[in-house]
């Protein structure tokens, strides 16, 4: 039995780094701007065919795709930005409906270039398993955990650190008043949705590498991403992979103990928990710790 | 381009509204059916099929023409619903097509209310016989699924099983079945549901492998399902002496796309890959699917055709006799009795193939073998074999 909750915490850790991974841009946008963006899963899709693209076409690994897909990914997130900033009213509800059609219309494009069948790596580097002790894993999961580590830890240091991540947070607290200090909120926004872009690339890399796309796999992303944003805490970095991390382990757990149809079920009560206890999240604006 | 172009087509086709009057002489036939959506690629494959009937049709049959007007469902059931009714609107006499028994459930419903047959190999759930509907009809079920994959765990002599299966309506019915048959048997066997969104398999299969320790995995789901459990088996490597899918998993295309998963891998299948071919109307079926869209057909292609085929040669014994209108379609379609490329058809009361058998194929050297039943075996099983 505790081999099988060993190899369930495992495989919960690192199922919470490729959910943390995939939230966080989500979670970015939706801090700096108030606009969740449902095309984020269609974002993180593009990415992952243009891997698949790579793979087959070239017969490069995917790893090759990130320069191509963080190229073709910021442009269509500075394209989303575009066409959510022509909304003049009521922008937090508005930007939901419009990035929805933006999420359609961008699957219906994957469906068209890429075709409805189901794709996945075909490397056996990253497919290999990957042992140590009673943890078993794909190499791909290890090494894009780690990548989502280090992009996290990125992340929270250019947010906390750097002028361009200052004013983003300056603008998610207070627009005008960053305005009165000479920040352009325009720009600020415009860089918050290409770092949401650059985010996104990763993710759709590493799911192309360990999992299996469909072209209507995208807004099942933008759901789970938006739950762990939303446990998290409304822009608190630490927070999504607290939160990714938890959903994670309690799916996996819960597979292991009770029985995998639950797993999604588990993931929504613990997110209706949490919201219940704790309508901030867990890192939300009342206990921000990050 | 031209791969481009023809998913443009094919979308524009779902998209397309009933162009103008049709000419006289033309029969509008519905096909309600999944072109985006999760179904997207299923919906896709069985379009294709249906669109090979059309043409073999309309080139051997003198007398009536057929014209087919497709609505997307959008893999939706309330969408599948309002897909029916923009048919019955635009005029059509009888509707083929669906996929997902949830989808061909209420679809069903509103073609019965319309009064307008429908016909379908996408779903095998056994309400959709159990509503006694004499507009419903299907080519195959659960139960031809389940012989199939019992039939070859006998051959196998296996003594112990772990079915993985998606909580999905088919796949949960087809798995209990399954279950039933061989605990009967005396087969020792254990069920594990999965959530469809599931997309890591290995708490599962580490529970396969710690605690049921079975000889097979018998897995009951998609594609997508598939490749997961394979991964994560690949990666655990319980010690089983076999792995057994169902529907979309012995087909070429899971041959080309995922070798390093496929080695030994059963499933049901109707023809070995390369296909072979030997009736007149089955080599009619190959070259004009091969002209159509330049690839060998696979078994979405050939139950669309086989569906689609059935249904016009009723519309066109029930327009010869008159009764086009007047439930015609659904009468000649309850008569029906014929040798098929997928065996013989005959509809039981409830709409059900009577003699439907899958045939199980195991992927062997990037080609796919039939291996079960013994007559109709092209090659011999690979047996213990898996994966890893």
């Amino acid at each position: 039995m505790s081999e099988l909750i060993l190899q369930a915490l495992y495989s919960g850790v690192l199922q919470g780094g490729s959910y943390a991974l995939i939230a966080l841009g989500l979670a970015l946008v939706f801090g700096t701007m108030k606009v969740i963006n449902l095309a984020h899963g269609e974002l993180v899709l593009l990415a992952a065919y243009m891997a698949y693209t790579v793979e087959s076409r070239l017969g490069l690994s995917p790893m090759f795709a990130i320069p191509v897909a963080l190229v073709l990914v910021c442009i269509t997130a500075v394209l989303v930005y575009f066409l959510v900033s022509l909304i003049r009213k009521d922008r937090e509800l508005n930007s939901l409906i419009l990035t929805y059609g933006i999420g359609i219309i961008l699957t219906n494009a994957v469906l068209l270039i890429w075709s409805a069948d189901v794709r996945s790596t075909s490397s056996s580097w990253m497919q290999d398993a990957l042992v140590f002790g009673p943890f078993y894993s794909m190499r791909s999961e290890v090494l894009f955990f780690v990548v989502s580590v280090a992009l996290m830890g990125g992340l929270w240091w250019w947010l906390s650190k750097s002028w361009y991540g200052r004013a983003v947070r300056a603008v998610s607290s207070n627009r005008d008043a960053a305005k009165l200090m000479g920040i352009n909120p325009r720009s600020t926004e415009i860089v918050s949705f290409i770092v949401a872009g650059i985010l996104a690339s990763f993710a759709g890399v590493a799911i192309f590498s360990y999992g299996v796309i469909q072209p209507a796999f995208g807004h099942v992303l933008t759901v789970k991403a938006f739950i762990i944003t939303v446990l998290a805490g409304i822009g608190s970095i630490p927070g999504v992979m607290v939160g990714a991390l938890l959903l994670g382990i309690a799916e996996a757990l819960t597979v292991t103990l009770a029985s995998s149809a639950l797993q999604e079920l588990v993931g929504m009560s613990l997110f209706l928990l949490v919201l219940f206890v704790m309508p901030n999240g867990l890192f939300g604006a009342a206990g921000r710790r990050g | 381009m031209n791969r481009i172009s023809s998913k443009i087509g094919l979308v524009a086709a779902a998209l397309s509204l009933h162009v103008g009057g049709a000419f006289a002489d033309e029969i509008l036939v519905g096909a309600e059916i999944p072109l985006t959506g999760s179904l997207a690629r299923v919906g896709a494959g069985m379009h294709e099929g249906i669109s090979v009937a059309v043409d073999v049709f309309n080139k051997t049959n003198g007398k009536h023409t057929i014209k087919i007007v497709t609505a997307d469902d959008e893999s939706a059931p309330a969408k599948a619903i309002a897909a029916v009714e923009k048919l019955a609107g635009d005029g059509v006499v009888a509707i083929t097509g669906g996929y997902g028994s949830n989808n061909i459930g209420p679809a069903s419903d509103a073609a019965n209310k319309l009064g307008l047959p429908y016909i379908t190999s996408g779903g095998v759930a056994e309400n959709l016989t159990e509503r006694g509907y004499k507009t419903f009809f299907r080519i195959n079920n659960t139960a031809g699924y389940q012989k199939a994959m019992v039939g070859l765990l006998e051959t196998m002599k296996v003594k112990s099983a772990s079915v993985v299966y998606s909580t999905k309506e088919a796949t949960a019915d087809l798995a209990k079945d399954v279950e039933k048959e061989l605990a009967a048997k005396g087969v020792a066997v254990t069920l594990h549901a999965f959530d469809p969104a599931i997309t890591d398999f290995k708490p599962i299969i580490n529970k396969v492998r710690l605690q049921d320790k079975p000889e097979a995995i018998l897995m009951v789901g998609y594609e997508n399902d598939y490749v997961g459990i394979l991964r994560a088996a690949k990666v655990l490597k319980p010690k089983v002496k076999a792995m057994v899918g169902v529907w979309s998993l012995a087909t070429p295309k899971m041959a080309s796309d995922f070798p390093d998963l496929m080695p030994s891998v059963y499933g049901t299948a109707l023809l070995p890959f390369p296909a072979e071919f030997q009736s007149e109307e089955g080599k009619r079926f190959a070259d004009t699917y091969m002209k159509l869209y330049n690839k060998a057909p696979d078994y979405l292609g050939q139950f669309g055709y086989v569906q689609s085929m059935i249904l016009f040669e009723a519309i066109a014994r029930a327009a010869d006799a008159g009764t086009l209108k007047k439930g015609g379609i659904a009468q000649e379609l309850a008569r029906t009795d014929r040798q098929t490329l997928i065996g013989r058809v005959q509809f039981s009361d409830k709409g059900d193939n009577l003699n439907f058998v899958h045939r199980m194929g195991q992927h062997q050297d990037g080609k796919i073998a039939i291996v079960w039943p013994a007559d109709a075996a092209t090659a011999k099983m690979n047996f213990p074999g898996v994966p890893w």
